[in-house]
């Protein structure tokens, strides 16, 4: 498929093959994971379709996202991909389970994967740097590992964790990614997993339905968090990108936060504008999944409310069974607002060149970690 | 079986014989250039359009099953086993007696008339 303008995918799911991760794991993590023991999966909700697009398989079977090369020629080139940034499946949920050091090991491993194996053959893949949100001593050493990567292009965490993400705490992963001016992103999914409590405030929800509509719910939490501790006011230059958060429930959010800084501004003195003037500079959002209201009129209206140019950019979720392809997300935005967001407003957060000027990302040297 | 010509009135295409397509089971067959998946639903013929009215998936490459029927709150019925198909992206349900999405009525899958000869099927399209 030809489109007329270039597109960047933000989140995009390879699988890690569990071999390879081995190889790059120093004793005892690598008895350890080895063995099977991989550290925290989901909470096992159902989906009755399965989690993953039935037909993202090979004609022999295999994942096309478990292969670079399948990866590149069933996705990649169908599509017409400028860049697609990779985020590993299931490095958010390792990332809070409660043994941080081997939390941390099985991270690095699984981006040292990514370096070997995926970025080098393909100069249209970029990948995150996963790290884990509940040591950020440990998650800032790993920002400077492969912070100057040039196919590591943000640093990501779940948006499931213990405490929430403006927090002081969490200082050394900001200042860890704004040294290598890298955003830093958050991804759904680990919600009650591991060490993150509850996955919303009323609790554990039964069903997957429930689960997964109220994953907003963290974002919301998250983002007011990030904004009122002036994380943004002591590292004037990060970007934050929401991926997979939705979009339709930002307006009246920030809405709601202007409102109440005009009457409670003493308590967060340090915010000297609107607090919605530091999500638009700040914060950037991935499309998917694309809220689909019964009158298509009432999302375009709701994208008016937001500076849908400045802070969305394209994602497909590819392979999961609530992704959006390319045709379908380009069609809920403006003519013209779809150069931006399909692909120029990534470009700029992941400073990504044209693609005539790309050059394949160089292997990286192998080495374990304990 | 009827003349072909080079209008388009719909004709008859011969798919299979009745014996390739087992009950719970799909062929994709390509008709005047679209590809068309033929199902058994239970020893009935029904050929479907492969695009989902959602987001164009191929959406005869989904799971055939039954599914849960409505029923009070805590309770699970399960029912019309061979007569739904899930599209392999976001999980649609479709009946496919009718072609109709099971949350809405008026999405649905478009499908054309079978009719089976002896033991060949034939699709009309």
């Amino acid at each position: 498929m030809r489109t007329r303008v270039p597109i960047i995918d933000t989140d995009i799911h390879p699988t890690m093959d569990p071999y390879r991760v081995v190889d790059f794991l120093a004793e005892p993590w690598r008895s350890r994971f080895a063995s099977g023991n991989h550290g925290p999966g989901t909470l096992g909700y159902w989906n009755a379709a399965g989690f993953l697009q039935a037909d993202a398989v090979t004609d022999t079977g295999e994942g096309i996202a478990s292969h670079p090369e399948t990866l590149s020629r069933l996705f990649f080139d169908v599509y017409d991909l400028e860049y697609g940034i990779l985020n590993s499946e299931s490095a958010i949920h390792i990332g809070v389970g409660p043994d941080m050091d081997f939390s941390a090991a099985v991270l690095s491993a699984m981006n040292d994967v990514m370096v070997n194996d995926w970025l080098p053959t393909d100069p249209r893949f970029r990948a995150s740097i996963n790290v884990g949100p509940s040591d950020p001593q440990l998650a800032a050493q790993e920002i400077h590992r492969l912070g100057n990567h040039p196919g590591m292009v943000q640093v990501m965490m779940g948006s499931g964790a213990r405490i929430p993400y403006g927090q002081r705490f969490y200082h050394p992963i900001y200042a860890a990614a704004v040294e290598h001016d890298l955003p830093v992103a958050i991804h759904p999914g680990n919600e009650g997993v591991g060490i993150t409590g509850p996955p919303n405030a009323t609790g554990y929800p039964s069903s997957y339905i429930e689960w997964h509509t109220t994953l907003v719910t963290s974002y919301i939490s998250h983002l007011v968090s990030l904004i009122t501790e002036g994380v943004f006011v002591r590292f004037p230059t990060l970007k934050f990108v929401l991926v997979e958060g939705g979009v339709s429930w930002i307006p009246p959010i920030l809405w709601r936060l202007d409102k109440n800084w005009k009457a409670l501004r003493q308590t967060t003195p340090w915010l000297e504008r609107p607090p919605s003037d530091y999500v638009r500079e700040h914060i950037r959002l991935t499309s998917q999944p694309m809220e689909e209201p019964e009158n298509p009129q009432h999302r375009k209206a709701l994208l008016e409310m937001l500076d849908v140019e400045q802070m969305v950019m394209f994602s497909s979720d590819y392979p999961h069974w609530d992704g959006d392809t390319v045709d379908f997300a380009a069609r809920a935005f403006m003519k013209e607002q779809r150069t931006q967001v399909l692909g120029e407003t990534a470009r700029a957060v992941y400073h990504l060149p044209r693609a005539s000027a790309t050059t394949p990302v160089v292997p990286h040297e192998a080495t374990a970690h304990g | 079986m009827a003349e072909r010509n080079q209008s388009q009135k719909p004709e008859r295409w011969p798919v299979a014989r009745t014996a390739d397509i087992a009950p719970g089971e799909c062929l994709i067959v390509s008709i005047k250039r679209h590809s068309v998946g033929v199902f058994n639903v239970n020893g009935e013929y029904v050929a479907v359009l492969n695009v989902c009215p959602h987001e164009l998936a191929p959406v005869c490459r989904g799971r055939v099953s039954g599914t849960t029927l409505f029923s009070p709150p805590g309770e699970y019925r399960w029912g019309r086993d061979g007569e739904i198909l899930s599209c392999p992206w976001h999980g649609w349900e479709f009946d496919l007696l009718t072609g109709k999405a099971l949350t809405d009525p008026r999405v649905r899958v478009r499908q054309y008339p079978t009719e089976v000869l002896d033991d060949t099927v034939f699709v009309v399209l």
